[in-house]
């Protein structure tokens, strides 16, 4: 055993070291010297500094985030204290809903968003048509919007899952001991949950922070950090890897920031009260639970409205950028007259991605549940170095450390996969820990006792008690490796381009609505479809994609 | 038939010493208990002996053949766990088949003995059902069954029983113990429940931090406890510190708790500080009182069915728990005055700490 644990644990640390932390230390490095000459220098943090448009760029960046966060915190808790406690007519269909914006594209809501409110969005002109004008829909505004629209599940699955797992005893000694219904919920349950909610608006402060698709739509000349990152170092006009690279360290070293503070506020705060069964619904009366019902699903579909008019938008026909009332399929085939090939690239990378991932993620998650030690421990801290890493940045230090000596990978598909890979390995470590936490150590005691050896009872046993929740990570793997953007936009070429990849220059080139509307309309399809079909596993899993 | 040894075993956790230096013979066909409290290191000595936990020094032998230096799955012990754990994705055939395939045995031999051990636990016919559709009380017999089928060399019992409940617990311990001698299995025992340990074992250690405190049948171990901690921890004795008086040539008088209690023979020199263990059993309400009798307070009277436990206080304040038949008519009032006869040979004399 301890043979495969090494091989485990050294395997892991190696392709980590080689995939994750040297290209991240190279854009470090990038970042401090003078370019061309390479001479130690902190000139190109000097500039951004002294730059109005880079300290706009930070600002405009942690501001949508920051709002963001306070919005999916105000929406989410509620609405799960609606979904846990209170009985909501098609709380089913609606829990599976909701999970829906976690895994569906965000730059495609924002795309959604142009179309209808952008300067010739369908909303826009017809209230121009009736002589009231539209405020625009870019930057700051729409960029925290969408991130609202599509984030807030981050709080909402995190906060139903404490809500469940108060017992309700603890509400009945408060109530037993005088308290009220509502001061129960403001002096009990609400801390109780609280851990579990802000855990979730961090990570919301996180996605929003990194995210890349929705300002690069949203965003049209305003600055934004990830934008300008990405500007920075693959652009044509102001091409400047070094200030890339400090923009990079800026970013890190923000969401490293608020990842710490995150797990060190978590640490010191376990209140589960584990409940043996999930508190039973409030008895309210018939004006509150309407009420309820209403908040909750005007909530879950307002979220899901962009990405309805987007797949229905994709019907329509598009005379140039202008939209038609026309039902057709000509945006589709448009979008496939030119080739399958970005179709097939997608699937193609999806699949080698949630294979190799869960591959590597199932027993690194194995081996930092089962086995404590400071191998392990380090093991699980590295795996998640990603999840502070943006994927443009990732990128980058990828094309600089693999663009040329022993190593050459740019160019192909291999580059693509690493990147999504290393992306996605937090999530498979994570989901298969918790997978592991829920298989009692006794049953592989018992399987070593009966004469079985431990490497034989790991595949014998332990792997498909593992499986079918190995299965439901895998399908969710697959899914955001088919919608990814920002690591894609950056390591893409002609021969390896994607679905997104030809939604983004749809979007860039202008004259695309309609193929755009077309690509945006599979990638949901990608997205929506598989996580239906997996909702049950998934949701169990809430807590795992954490 | 295995005799099962252990040759100064020891075990440390950080600076806790888990295993200290235990030393053991245990001889084939017994059953032997490890009891003590939580933390007294008797599930790690037992897993030491499973493989599951590292033998830091000393050695582990079954009759000639030394076993700590052999992988946990080559040391033919047949485990019984806490939690049963039954493999939930196979069935009750798969479960109790699972050893037998391990060792290659042939699938006829497999599906013979897989049904002859169902019947000894009394689950016939149950090979096909799945797991899930188990009470706690059967999961626990199919759990033996695997372990029977593959005719181990030593059953070892992780507290089997803690998880059912009290009548099934009684019902089971039983059985496993009829099981045990008509297979003639050396058995190892761990249980917190000294009941449980008095009922089932041929001997019991008595554990604490780490260290044997006592070996001995459940007799020997009840009536002549040899420490002031075994005395406390099995039966609950009454623990009375005292100064010893005078030896009279047939007892010595202990100043202990406001009054005088004899104790049989001359136990310590006069003025040195004892500490005495009275069972609750050992006093017996005494109308007319003849010899040695320890007057006290009634405090609280709690009725047991077959027995009736009585709190009182003795002079200084200090309580006492006494136990009498439930059938006995006992003046219920708080503060009413009790009489207690006691014979001063079942008095044990310890050091005082």
């Amino acid at each position: 055993m301890n043979g495969f644990r090494y091989t485990i644990v050294f395997g892991a640390l190696a392709l980590l070291v080689l995939f994750l932390l040297y290209p991240l230390s190279l854009v470090l490095d990038a970042s401090l010297r003078v370019k061309g000459t390479g001479t130690f220098t902190l000139a190109n943090y000097v500039q951004i500094f002294a730059s109005k448009y880079y300290v706009n760029s930070i600002a405009n960046s942690l501001l949508a985030a920051a709002f963001a966060t306070v919005g999916a915190t105000l929406i989410g808790t509620p609405l799960a204290f609606c979904l846990a406690r209170v009985d909501v007519p098609g709380k089913t269909v609606l829990l599976t809903l909701a999970t829906l914006p976690l895994v569906l594209p965000s730059f495609v809501a924002a795309y959604a968003l142009v179309l209808l409110f952008g300067h010739a969005g369908v909303v826009t002109t017809a209230l121009r048509g009736i002589g009231i004008p539209m405020g625009p829909i870019y930057g700051l505004t729409g960029i925290t919007i969408v991130f609202l629209l599509t984030l807030y599940p981050y709080v909402l699955m995190p906060a139903i899952a404490g809500f469940r797992a108060i017992d309700i005893s603890i509400e009945e000694a408060a109530r037993n001991l005088g308290g009220s219904r509502l001061h129960a919920f403001r002096t009990v349950l609400l801390p109780v949950a609280m851990p579990a909610v802000l855990a979730g608006a961090l990570l919301v402060f996180i996605e929003a922070l990194e995210n890349f698709g929705v300002p690069v739509v949203l965003a049209e000349d305003r600055p934004f950090l990830a934008v300008d990152i990405f500007k920075l170092f693959a652009g044509e006009a102001d091409n400047n890897p070094a200030a890339a690279g400090a923009l990079s360290v800026l970013l890190i070293a923000c969401t490293a920031m608020v990842l710490l503070v995150q797990r060190r506020y978590l640490n010191k705060r376990r209140f589960a009260t584990n409940a043996r069964t999930a508190p039973p619904p409030l008895p309210l009366s018939p004006g509150w639970r309407l009420l309820a019902t209403i908040f909750s699903w005007g909530i879950v579909v307002l979220s899901l409205l962009p990405f309805l008019a987007v797949l229905f938008i994709s019907f329509l026909h598009f005379r140039g950028p202008v939209l038609t009332w026309q039902l057709g399929l000509s945006n589709y085939s448009m979008l496939l007259e030119g080739s399958f090939r970005p179709l097939y690239n997608t699937l193609f990378l999806a699949t080698i991605t949630a294979i190799v991932a869960t591959l590597l993620g199932a027993p690194i998650g194995y081996i930092v549940t089962r086995h404590r030690g400071v191998l392990s421990t380090g093991l699980d801290m590295i795996g998640m170095v990603p999840f502070a890493v943006s994927g443009t940045v990732l990128a980058i230090g990828l094309i600089i450390a693999f663009n040329s000596g022993l190593l050459i990978l740019t160019g192909g598909w291999l580059i693509l996969v690493i990147a999504y890979v290393v992306r996605k390995l937090p999530f498979c470590i994570r989901s298969s820990s918790a997978i592991v936490h829920q298989i009692e150590p006794s049953l592989e005691e018992a399987s070593i006792n009966l004469g079985v050896s431990p490497l034989r009872t790991f595949v014998t046993l332990t792997v498909p008690l593992m499986a079918s929740g190995l299965i439901g990570g895998m399908i969710l793997v697959w899914i955001t490796a088919a919608s990814e953007l920002s690591s894609t936009i950056v390591l893409y070429t002609s021969r390896w381009s994607t679905m997104t990849v030809r939604m983004y220059h749809f979007l860039e080139g202008g004259e695309g609505a309609g193929s755009a509307s077309a690509a945006a309309a599979i990638l949901i399809l990608f997205t929506a479809v598989p996580l239906l079909l997996i909702h049950r596993r998934v949701r169990r899993q809430d807590g795992t994609v954490l | 038939m295995t005799t099962i040894r252990l040759d100064s075993v020891s075990r440390t956790f950080g600076a806790v010493r888990a295993v200290d230096n235990v030393s053991a013979t245990i001889e084939e066909g017994k059953l032997f208990t490890l009891l003590g409290p939580s933390g007294c290191g008797k599930t790690t000595l037992l897993r030491m002996i499973a493989g599951f936990a590292e033998v830091e020094a000393g050695s582990i032998w079954f009759d000639d053949r030394r076993i700590d230096t052999l992988p946990a799955h080559r040391r033919n012990t047949g485990m019984v766990f806490q939690n049963y754990a039954i493999f939930p994705n196979l069935t009750v055939e798969g479960n109790v088949a699972y050893g037998l395939r391990a060792r290659k045995v042939t699938p006829t031999d497999i599906a013979a003995r897989v049904e002859k051990a169902l019947e000894r636990v009394r689950l016939p016919g149950y090979g096909p059902r799945w797991p899930h559709q188990l009470s706690g009380g059967q999961l626990q017999r199919v759990a033996i069954a695997r372990v029977l089928v593959i005719e181990p060399a030593v059953l070892l019992f992780d507290e089997p029983l803690s998880n059912l409940d009290a009548q099934l617990r009684t019902q089971m311990r039983v059985e496993i113990r009829q099981l045990q001698q008509s297979l003639g299995l050396t058995a190892i025992y761990v249980t917190h429940d000294q009941e449980e340990a008095l009922a089932i074992s041929d001997r019991i250690a008595i554990l604490r931090s780490g260290k044997i405190e006592q070996v001995g049948s459940p007799e020997e171990i009840y009536q002549r406890p040899q420490t002031a901690f075994v005395a406390e921890f099995l039966g609950g004795a009454n623990m009375l510190p005292g100064v010893a008086g005078t030896f009279d040539g047939h007892r010595t008088e202990v100043a202990s708790c406001g009054t005088s209690i004899s104790v049989h023979g001359k136990v310590a020199k006069t003025g040195q500080k004892l500490l005495l263990s009275i069972r609750p059993e050992a006093l017996r309400l005494a109308e007319v009182s003849e010899g040695p009798v320890l007057h006290a307070k009634l405090v609280l009277r709690e009725f047991l069915g077959q027995i009736q436990r009585l709190h009182a206080t003795l002079p200084d304040g200090t309580q006492i728990r006494v136990s009498t038949l439930g059938s006995l008519q006992v003046a219920a009032t708080a503060g009413a005055a009790l009489a207690f006869a006691y014979d001063p040979a079942q008095i044990m004399v310890y050091p005082a700490p």
